[in-house]
């Protein structure tokens, strides 16, 4: 099977001057592509059957997995009291600021008016007890561009940045 | 046999294989500009027409349907007549596929600029021109079919196999995913509904690469690459069995396009174990493409238009690899959505597809023109140029799209994005992207360097001795 030939076909004369041999298929792919259709066979019988398992199955696992990895203390550090200020400053600093200007009163670095409202007066478009601001910073106004800042920064980071904006003049 | 020399239409080959040269320079142009504006976010200049999201489907339409595609038809009018001995079925026919299809692309180059699209990746020309291309499609058909019908000769050689392939599945593919009702003469929507039209989608999709990118063009190695080196295809069987196996399995791969998505897993799984299943019919092109050559490696280091299909072949031959491998659930978790897949087109259309032509312009047009090339130095030049070209493009999105990949998925110790903001990717990627920059020029520079060569070709003298002339 493996024995090259090299024995023209003789249609040359059919194929514009091409001629053609019939060597035999090369043992190697031929072993190959066998290998995949097993493969594939296995695999599909293997993954539906067997193993069971799915794409749902596979994101609860990765959930299992991590929830069984989780530290059982969070790292990002305490949640009230002026450590949480401290440290919602510093996330604020990081996060905020590009829309709600640097000192979180409506006026961008260049003196203008900025993308966000203004968080240092009395005025709440969304409520300014702490809660409501911890509400607004999770699930963001993404109809005025704030984004859903929850999955981003996690719920203790969130209490954070509420605590400092909570701080900063208009907290009710 | 030059006493009854059939009459062969060769002033179709040379309009196809003209306006492939100019669509080549425009579609790639376009590419290198957008390539620019990923790196340089300014290259957008700020105005609608001029901006990514509406050139970057200029240019997949460019280089697929403009360059590829009047390619194939250069390929397909020369080579056919010449195996079937009889000149195409109908002139009028073939002139309608011509022109029809160049005043298609000028509709493309026109609308998409605009925004007018129909949203499918691939397929994003509204539903009159969808119409049009069905119609210059079915005509090139006829006239395809008709010339097989009135042949001179019994046997089929496996090239025409291959475009016959093409020319069935690809009026498949394009009617069933253009089915869509019109609310306007500009809009229509999808008869499918969500996943379904996903599906029918991606089912297009990948066999347009299929059988507009890879079938034919085996079609185009098998009558070039022999004719060109001179020697005889290694295996007929083998051409035989690759091309039943890969047009069988070819056509159920699509769902690879949507894993991890809400596609039934059933379906997910077929998509992929036929991916995989694929990888020997397409490794059987290209053993028969380089142990064609068997005996011709000599001319390897002189011969610019061998250098071409070595690559090219080559090249086919990686990327149908990689293909099955991006098509396993756990590697494409990593690597769809990413720059890894851009890597992964090109290296199949800069590669593949591009290094076929070239191969086969380089031999075609001294022929079709009976004209004496007028530079082997600068087709070597091209040569060199475009290989080095498409391993930066390549290697730079690899690279690109793993590091993407990579940092998409981390997550930090309280489980949430080590990278929320999608802009922490771009700014590490941006040095991958200007690499792509200056290989996709390195690219384009070559093709100008083949266009100034056909254009003193043309213009050079007569060599009677190239080809048999034919009345």
């Amino acid at each position: 099977m493996s024995k090259e030939l090299n024995v023209l076909l003789g249609h040359s004369a059919d194929n514009d001057g091409i001629e053609e041999y019939d060597n035999p298929l090369p043992t190697w792919w031929l072993g190959l592509f066998y290998f995949t259709i097993v493969w594939g066979a296995v695999y599909a019988v293997h993954y539906h059957f067997v193993g069971g398992r799915s794409q749902a199955g596979e994101y609860d696992a990765e959930v299992a997995a991590y929830e069984a990895a989780k530290p059982k203390t969070s790292t990002a550090g305490p949640t009230e009291g002026p450590d949480a200020i401290t440290a919602g400053k510093a996330l604020f600093d990081t996060n905020c600021v590009s829309c709600h200007g640097p000192k979180a009163d409506g006026v961008d670095a260049a003196g203008n008016k900025s993308i966000g409202p203004n968080l240092t007066d009395a005025e709440w478009i969304h409520g300014g007890t702490l809660a409501d601001i911890e509400k607004t910073i999770t699930v963001g106004v993404p109809e005025k561009g704030m984004i859903t800042w929850g999955p981003i920064l996690g719920p203790e980071k969130v209490k954070q940045v509420a605590a400092f904006v909570h701080s900063s003049g208009g907290g009710q | 046999m030059k006493t009854d020399s059939p009459n062969y239409d060769d002033a179709i080959v040379r309009k196809f294989a003209g306006v492939t040269v100019l669509w080549a320079a425009v579609g790639m142009l376009v590419g290198v500009i957008i390539a620019l504006q990923l790196a340089w976010w300014p290259a957008n200049l700020g105005l609608p027409w001029t901006t990514f999201g509406r050139l970057r489907p200029l240019h997949t339409n460019a280089v697929i349907f403009a360059f590829a595609g009047n390619a194939l038809f250069a390929g397909i009018y020369w080579s056919m007549q010449r195996l079937l001995k009889v000149r195409m079925f109908n002139d009028t026919l073939s002139a309608i596929h011509f022109w029809g299809w160049q005043f298609i692309i000028v509709l493309a180059a026109v609308t998409l600029p605009l925004g007018l699209t129909a949203g499918k990746e691939y397929a994003e020309l509204i539903w009159p021109i969808d119409i049009l291309i069905a119609l210059v499609w079915v005509a090139f058909a006829v006239n395809f079919f008709g010339t097989i019908a009135v042949r001179k000769v019994s046997h089929l050689y496996v090239s025409i196999w291959f475009y016959m392939s093409m020319i069935i599945t690809i009026t498949m593919l394009h009617v069933t995913n253009s089915l869509a009702l019109p609310v306007s003469a500009l809009k229509a929507y999808s008869i499918f509904p969500g996943m379904t039209d996903a599906l029918v989608q991606w089912w297009y999709g990948h066999n347009a690469v299929g059988f507009l990118l890879t079938t034919p063009f085996l079609g185009l190695m098998y009558y070039f690459l022999p004719r060109a080196s001179g020697r005889p295809v290694y295996s007929y069987r083998l051409s035989i069995i690759h091309f039943w196996a890969l047009v069988f399995l070819y056509i159920w791969a699509g769902p690879h396009h949507l894993l991890y998505s809400a596609l039934p897993d059933w379906a997910q799984t077929l998509g992929m174990v036929f991916s995989v299943m694929l990888i020997a019919p397409s490794w059987g092109g290209m053993l028969n493409g380089l142990l064609t050559l068997r005996g011709a490696w000599d001319r390897l280091r002189t011969d610019p238009i061998l250098k071409f299909f070595v690559v090219g072949v080559t090249f086919y031959g990686m990327s149908t690899f990689e293909g099955p491998m991006m098509s396993i659930r756990a590697v494409n978790s990593l690597s769809h959505y990413t720059d890894w897949t851009i890597g992964h087109v090109h290296s199949g259309a800069l590669g593949w597809v591009g290094m076929v032509t070239f191969g086969m312009l380089y031999w075609l047009f001294p022929r079709a023109w009976h004209k004496k090339l007028y530079s082997e130095d600068l087709a070597t030049a091209h040569f060199w140029l475009a290989t080095i070209g498409i391993v930066l493009y390549v290697v730079a999105m690899w690279v690109a799209g793993v590091t993407q990949g990579l940092m998409w998925r981390d997550v930090n110790a309280d489980g949430l994005l080590e990278y929320p903001n999608f802009v922490d990717t771009v700014t590490r990627l941006l040095p991958f992207y200007w690499i792509r920059v200056i290989g996709g020029l390195m690219y384009l520079v070559g093709v100008l360097i083949m266009a100034f060569n056909f254009i003193k070709t043309a213009n050079g003298t007569t060599d009677a001795n190239l080809e048999v002339a034919n009345g």
